[in-house]
């Protein structure tokens, strides 16, 4: 036994660093924008005005609800995209697809999850945004533009359609390995059952994805936590401009690209320092609880 | 050490050790590829100075450091473009920079709050331009404040306008409505061009319209469109069919785009180059209205630059300032000095498209600073 | 063709549909790096990648120093990390650790950057390899820990007894027989790290300088990474800069896909 306690407080130390460095970074970014919470208050939230001055918080205007809109609208659109299409690469690989196929599809999910994140900016900035411009956004404005979200002109390819559907990109095999791991976790005897009385695999696949509902949650919620926090490649192709519109084919903004494009002057302006660090809070806030929320799902489905 | 250490601190600090080694170990990796690559440089005598700011001018300095290291073997200039006002903070208020650029100068209050203890150097001059797509016609074009003030304001709303039917006698304008195109971020850019149309146009155009990012009136009509950066501007232009835009005159060049003339104070339009943009640096030295040393405010300066007396003026410039300290470490403040040395002797000599290189006289008036820099 | 089944098909070839839309990026971005990036060494000559000023060599020094430094600092402590939690897993501490790595893993990459600059740069005074190493030691710790801890969970417990029963202590039992059995996991893990690492942006914003007229010549100089010069070249107005930035996604699509053979050869599922 003594060599337990040895083993264990050898170890302990380390562990306590990843607790620490955690709560460093929850009590930094607290600190840190206490004062514009203070100065601001709610305004912060229910305004996107956002015009910095280097004479003081009087005439310096700052409002996070144009980067907040942005940022929940093309991570729900992010995932509305590249749900169904998890769905099928679960079914696809898990259970229908020929073994070749199967591994084929499996390799590549792995590829997509594993490219930097800033190849897809480059990518969705230079060959994306452009191709969706002229044969998806122009078609679509004219067939569909009595719909409010396609009521706008596309000027250029950089809107938050664009950013949602790279996000739906880049979150897609996040999302697939979430939902394959709740699949897997059905026991055997279930889909057994299923085939047993006779189900053809399209009421196969529905009791299987009934089956593993909260774990196809778990899923949505974390894509949705892992969009709401990409910067870069969100950056290059959202446009950039603090709009609130319900056409998405204009530009926006999100809180991640507005840290990545201000924080390095923030010093400069009274305040803003604080007000991104708010932003960033938000951030904080989404991943945790889409996180929090995500693992007692997890753990519900298991407990089938 | 290990006589005092139980098993447990002994593991922990092997870990730790573990650490170290490696992080010794990259370190000297990085050191022997370094002599390895770069040879010629001796790393104990070398000087690193860091900079960072403005983009606009980032193609242009990284030319100047290429040369300037070629000449200069034991100084490495770096420089980050994080945006101009990223690099007025890295180097004021956080220190992380020994240089910055700029392309507004300090404003009056920052200015103030450093008490005369940051020079200001304007190295290179740039333009705004207007550029233009009429359907049916690839002719020239000229512009004048008024004319443009009234597109922006969305007052005139057609190209066969008979304001610009004036200025263009010869030209076969069209019955077609004109996008105006604007930046939507803050941008310096903005800030150069809504002082040009104030100063020239005062009548039409009021001040309370001035600066980085401002409410544009042709919106309301419906014929204004707001892009992110000169990218996004582009974008928007090359969509059209019947627009104006401004952007900066490097990106229009770039594009091919083509570039109107504009009416300057004497009443000549002219079309930016460098020498209509030295020119109208030249003409603002002479009447007095810039300061002559780089310790001084220089907050004022867009308005001495900008719509230029002189019949050669381009009317719508703008600096590119670099920022220092006055005091540094004794190897730092050498390097600095020689870099300063060379951006205002040989460095003119080498301005690339796009850009206009500064006047002689502003070029002393910079060299002060090589006496103003002290080494502690 | 009765109705149900009429159904099934229909519901089959839209699953495959979908899921070939699904992956048909992966084939787009890849042909469009390799396609653009060839153009561009093409355009601007191969000596591009060993060119300091002008050239991509600074950048593509600073990403392996980088991802190497990031993985000593990240790698050692992720381990021993996922050893504690692996090997006491009832301990309060460890599940608290458990919770933080998890949460470690949905904080947005830009607020390590964040902390990391409000805590070391300005204090220093200035950038460098180190302050970025150290951001994305933190951005890949969660991502190792979870391999260590699922490679050692992984090794069945008879291996454990077996060890005890010749009368080896917990500690050499975890290092001599677990650590030994689960290296394959805990190898795949180290390396997915390094990538991560290697394509990492956001956390370098503020923390490296990006300096890239020279190369770094120490730890603690100031220095550049390819995916930041990426991100900082897409938006430049320059053509060049912008066959710079499809140059250095080649050499990064590359590197990255090496590691992933090399992993795929290891264990048979990878997991991000």
């Amino acid at each position: 036994m003594k060599g337990d306690k040895l083993l264990y407080y050898s170890l302990f130390p380390f562990a306590a660093i990843v607790i620490a460095t955690f709560i460093l970074l929850f009590a930094v970014i607290s600190y840190t924008s206490a004062p514009a919470i203070k100065e601001y208050g709610w305004k912060l939230f229910t305004s996107s005005a956002w015009s910095p001055s280097e004479m003081g918080p009087e005439s310096s205007k700052y409002g996070l609800l144009s980067p907040l809109y942005g940022t929940l609208v093309s991570s729900i659109i992010a995932v509305i995209l590249a749900f169904p299409v998890t769905i099928s690469a679960v079914l696809v690989i898990e259970d229908y697809a020929p073994p070749r196929t199967r591994d084929l599809v499996g390799s590549l999910i792995e590829v997509m999850a594993g490219l930097p994140t800033i190849v897809y900016g480059l990518w969705g900035l230079e060959i994306l945004a452009p191709l969706l411009k002229v044969h998806v956004y122009s078609p679509l404005h004219q067939l569909l533009g009595f719909i409010p979200l396609f009521s706008c002109r596309p000027f250029s390819g950089y809107n938050i359609l664009t950013a949602g559907i790279l996000l739906a990109i880049m979150v897609l095999p996040y999302m697939v390995a979430v939902a394959r791991d709740s699949y897997r976790s059905i026991p055997m005897t279930y889909r057994e059952a299923a085939l047993a009385i006779g189900a053809n695999r399209y009421e196969y696949a529905k009791i299987m994805m009934g089956m593993i509902k909260p774990g196809l949650i778990a899923s949505a919620l974390l894509g949705f936590g892992r969009a709401a926090g990409e910067t870069v490649a969100v950056a290059l192709v959202i446009g950039n401009v603090p709009l609130i519109s319900s056409c998405i084919l204009k530009p926006g903004y999100t809180i991640s690209s507005l840290i990545a494009n201000q924080f390095s002057m923030a010093p400069l302006y009274p305040y803003m320092m604080n007000v991104l660090f708010t932003g960033g809070l938000i951030l904080l806030m989404i991943g945790v609880i889409a996180n929090t929320v995500a693992v007692i799902m997890i753990s519900k489905s298991r407990l089938r | 050490m290990s006589e005092k250490l139980g098993p447990v601190e002994r593991s922990t600090l092997n870990i730790i050790l573990m650490v170290v080694i490696g992080l010794i170990i990259v370190d000297i990796a990085l050191r022997v590829s370094c002599c390895f690559l770069q040879g010629h440089r001796s790393l104990s005598s070398q000087v690193t100075l860091m900079g960072s700011g403005s983009t606009f001018i980032y193609p242009q300095l990284k030319h100047w450091i290429s040369l300037f290291e070629e000449k200069n073997q034991n100084i490495v200039v770096n420089y980050n473009p994080t945006g101009s006002g990223a690099g007025q903070s890295q180097l004021i208020r956080e220190k992380v920079v020994s240089f910055a650029c700029s392309d507004p100068p300090l404003s009056h209050d920052t200015y103030k709050s450093v008490n005369g203890k940051i020079l200001q150097m304007p190295v290179i001059v740039g333009a705004v331009v207007l550029v233009y797509k009429i359907p049916g016609y690839s002719g020239p074009l000229n512009l004048s404040a008024n004319v443009i003030a009234e597109i922006y304001l969305g007052k005139i709303k057609y190209w066969d306008n008979p304001e610009i039917v004036k200025l263009n006698p010869k030209a076969k304008l069209p019955h077609i409505e004109i996008k105006a195109i604007h930046r939507s971020d803050a941008s310096g850019t903005t800030q150069v061009f809504t002082f040009f149309l104030h100063k020239a146009a005062p009548s039409l155009w009021p001040e309370n319209l001035v600066g980085k990012a401002i409410n544009w009136p042709v919106d309301k009509t419906g014929r204004g469109l707001g892009a992110k950066g000169n990218q996004g501007v582009s974008e928007y232009f090359k969509t059209l069919k019947s627009a104006i835009a401004y952007v900066e005159l490097g990106y229009a060049l770039e594009n091919k785009f083509s570039i109107a003339a504009i009416e300057n104070q004497a009443g000549v339009f002219v079309k930016p180059n460098t020498t209509t943009m030295t020119a109208a640096v030249e003409s603002a030295l002479k009447s007095g209205l810039l300061p002559d040393s780089p310790s001084a405010d220089w907050s004022n300066a867009l308005q001495a630059i900008v719509y230029a007396s002189g019949k050669n003026s381009y009317p719508i410039v703008s600096f590119s300032f670099m920022m220092v300290w006055n005091v540094y470490p004794k190897k730092k403040a050498e390097a600095l000095k020689t870099f300063i040395e060379f951006i205002n002797t040989i460095g003119q000599e080498n301005v690339i498209e796009g850009y206009a290189p500064i006047p002689k006289e502003l070029r002393e008036i910079n060299l002060k600073s090589v006496n103003i820099i002290r080494g502690t | 063709m009765d109705a149900r089944s009429l159904k099934e098909k229909i519901f089959l070839v839209t699953i495959f549909a979908l899921t070939a839309l699904g992956v048909t990026p992966v084939f787009y971005v890849l042909a469009s790096v390799i396609y653009k990036g060839i153009e561009a060494f093409t355009r601007r000559g191969i000596g591009i990648i060993v060119k300091v000023n002008g050239g991509i060599l600074p950048a593509i020094m600073g990403s392996f120093a980088l991802s190497i430094l990031s993985t000593v600092i990240g790698v050692v402590l992720a381990f021993v990390a996922g050893l504690f939690v692996a090997e006491f897993p009832n301990s309060r501490i460890s599940k608290i650790t458990k919770v933080a790595s998890r949460s470690l893993l949905e904080v947005p990459t830009v607020l390590l950057g964040m902390l990391v600059y409000i805590l070391l740069v300005v204090p220093t005074g200035h950038f460098s390899l180190l302050a970025g190493a150290i951001a994305l030691a933190l951005v890949m710790l969660p991502y190792v820990m979870v391999h260590v801890e699922q490679a050692l969970e992984s090794v069945p417990q008879i291996y454990r007894e077996a060890g005890y029963s010749i009368g080896m202590s917990r500690a050499q039992v975890l290092f001599g027989i677990t650590v030994g059995i689960a290296k394959r996991g805990i190898a795949s893990g180290i390396l997915m790290g390094f990538a991560k690492a290697m394509g990492e942006t956001a956390p370098l914003l503020f923390t490296i300088g990006a300096a890239r007229s020279s190369l770094p010549c120490s730890i603690m100089s100031p220095g550049d990474a390819v995916p930041l010069m990426i991100f900082q070249y897409a938006q430049m107005p320059q053509e060049y800069y912008h066959d710079l930035a499809w140059a250095g996604s080649l050499v990064l699509v590359i590197v990255f896909l090496l590691v992933f053979v090399i992993v795929r050869k290891l264990i048979k599922e990878v997991k991000y």
